[in-house]
């Protein structure tokens, strides 16, 4: 048997791509890794292995905890884990979603290509950096009471769509058409809503992004065509989530269930893993806030698209319509879904909490709950990539439902820590040569965030790409690079 | 005595010492302020006091550095030359009562538009150390950024 060794821990390798740590002490199933050897040695010396192994000593944990190709250390559960739990049996985890419920990605189609747009990045960026809240106080696009925000919270894009910032056709590309059901504002605390309320419609920092791409290869001419995805055609991405509401929401439940299931969080390595057993009052309670939650950050995302599509109407001097502006797809890639699946050895259907932390949904074709839009090819999964690498947009794989609970990356997955990457990286320099040798222009609210978002400080998306569909987990659509972007 | 900054992969982790358990408190909540932001004004911004309840000591900690946290997203202020004024067990630590522990402490909010300053989403409970040592106290803390 092929094994690797990393730093105390070992992996058996069951296929090219997919490496196994036995079930040892305390762990309930074995975990898995999917990933290339060279992905491997890059997560081989951090927290991630053991990150994921403590992820199988949670109740009710099924067939595998499971760490994407762009899996890191993250706090708690790893960054690209994926852990299904059972709904019955087993438990709800607020730090193996993230304090940032629903961080995703949207990505806009246009009918503009390139050439359009050369020539105009430097005011299309302004334009952009000048109406699109970013960084830290920096408001929303909405600035509401907290009537609206519960508003909000329980109907998602729907309110959107009542309040002019959306199209019907918007809903349809969404993820749960933008709302989710069981969704219930009265389980957001006031202090999540008052974090909130000044919030709504704003990108945050950190790696939060949007950015105007072009789409530069095309890898299935059928599918990319079902998704409206030409080469040379501009599309725009963002990439923000619930922002301190969704932040607030985690660090309550946290505290409570710490509070109330100690006896639970006593078998569990890590307090940031803290969960509620499936049935109790905790876990209905946390499962309808972050639902509410996720609702607040697909508005988030909707008003940020909308309000892009103003710019680009002031900009190029028509209207977004004529420009053909719809949504493609928004999909989250922090959240935690109560999902059937087939499992164990004799093909049981069971409900299960699917984790998804720094992981996206890739649903293959024909899944009922892949919208009808895109129900013959499969789910549009985003990956989005550094300033100067490319972006993807796949498809939900045919092998995603047996081997990741339909699941596969979010994006390339950092490599080097903030610290590090602002001691080898200037903001400035790093704007300046995006800038002259790539054509790529990069507006940012802090110069530190250009440096510890630096193309270097992230892992290579190509092979995290080649990964994923190699694995048929997440099929190579198309791939995108930046024109201009902007962050907090 | 005093915090520095640690690598972490994707977040940011504040290692602290201090000679009492309110100085490294102090010092973690001054980690906090220095990794959002490198160029703290020196002068800008009035004090203000929080109070914090907690079931355990290492809770307290955690709860200290959320509400600041929570002080930053509503006062639009960055919480920065941390003061921790007391931190008193007012009774037996226990996993049920609340306010077995509490602190009481102020900071200079800075207006975040007067401030260079990133987000640092929450405090996490991960790899989290609160020890006393033969100088002290020591704390490590990772924060989603």
């Amino acid at each position: 048997m092929t094994t690797y060794d990393a730093d105390g821990i070992t992996l058996e390798r069951v296929r090219e791509y997919v490496w196994e740590i036995p079930q040892e002490g305390d762990m309930r199933v074995p975990a898995r890794v999917l990933a290339s050897e060279a992905l491997l040695e890059q997560i081989e010396d951090d927290k991630t292995l053991e990150q994921i192994k403590n992820t199988t000593h949670l109740p009710g944990i099924t067939d595998h905890a499971i760490c994407m190709p762009d899996g890191h250390q993250g706090y708690g559960f790893p960054v690209g884990g994926v852990g299904a739990l059972d709904a019955e049996n087993g438990c709800i985890s607020p730090g193996a979603v993230g304090y940032d419920i629903n961080c995703g990605v949207r990505m806009m189609r246009t009918n503009l290509t390139y050439d359009e747009v050369q020539g105009r990045e430097e005011e299309l960026v302004d334009s952009l950096f000048a109406n699109v809240p970013s960084g830290l106080g920096g408001g929303g696009i909405v600035e509401a009471g907290v009537d609206t925000v519960e508003e909000i919270l329980a109907r998602g894009v729907d309110w959107a769509l009542e309040n002019g910032h959306a199209v019907e056709d918007d809903l349809l590309h969404c993820e749960d058409e933008g709302m989710r059901e069981g969704a219930d504002p009265d389980k957001v605390s006031q202090k999540a809503k008052d974090r909130g309320k000044n919030q709504i419609g704003s990108l945050g920092s950190g790696n939060h992004f949007l950015e105007v791409q072009r789409v530069t290869d095309v890898f299935d001419g059928e599918v990319g065509e079902a998704y409206g995805l030409s080469e040379d055609q501009i599309v725009v991405l963002i990439h923000c989530g619930s922002r301190g509401l969704g932040h607030q929401t985690c660090n309550d439940y946290l505290r409570k269930i710490e509070q109330q299931h100690e006896g639970l969080l006593n078998q569990l390595p890590d307090t940031e893993l803290a969960a509620a057993p499936a049935g109790s009052q905790l876990a209905e309670d946390y499962y309808a806030a972050m639902n509410a939650a996720i609702n607040f950050a697909w508005v988030n995302r909707q008003l940020i698209m909308h309000r892009t599509r103003q710019v680009f109407e002031r900009v190029f001097d028509r209207s977004w319509e004529e420009m053909d502006m719809h949504l493609l797809y928004d999909v989250a890639h922090n959240i935690a879904k109560k999902e059937t699946h087939t499992v164990g050895e004799d093909g049981e259907e069971r409900e299960l909490y699917v984790h998804r932390k720094g992981a996206t949904r890739a649903f293959p074709a024909g899944h009922p709950e892949v919208p009808s839009a895109y129900r013959d090819v499969g789910q549009p999964v985003i990956i989005p990539g550094s300033m100067g690498a490319g972006s993807y947009v796949l498809r939900g794989g045919e092998n995603s439902m047996d081997l990741t609970f339909g699941s596969t990356a979010h994006g390339a997955g950092r490599l080097m820590s903030r610290t590090q990457a602002k001691d080898e990286f200037w903001g400035g320099d790093v704007q300046q040569d995006l800038e002259e040798q790539d054509r790529i222009y990069v507006k940012a609210q802090s110069g530190a965030t250009v440096a510890e978002e630096a193309p270097g400080v992230y892992k290579d998306v190509d092979e995290v790409v080649r990964v994923s569909d190699a694995l048929g987990i997440g099929d190579k659509v198309a791939r995108t690079f930046p024109v201009c972007n902007i962050k907090g | 005595m005093g915090f520095e900054l640690r690598d972490h992969t994707a977040d940011v982790a504040v290692a602290a010492t201090g000679d009492s358990l309110e100085a490294v408190f102090e010092a973690t909540a001054d980690g906090l302020a220095a990794a959002s932001s490198d160029d703290i004004p020196p002068e800008t911004g009035e004090r203000f006091s929080l109070t914090v309840t907690a079931e355990r000591r290492e809770a307290l900690l955690f709860d200290y550095l959320g509400e600041l946290i929570y002080l930053r997203d509503v006062r639009a202020e960055l919480p920065v030359d941390n003061r921790v004024e007391s931190i008193e067990a007012t009774g037996a630590e226990s996993d049920t009562d609340a306010t077995a522990w509490s602190l009481e402490a102020s900071a200079r909010g800075v207006p975040l538009g007067a401030v260079d300053a990133r987000e640092v989403k929450a405090v996490t409970y991960s790899e989290m150390r609160l020890e006393s040592t033969a100088d002290g106290w020591e704390a490590y803390v990772v924060f989603d950024v």
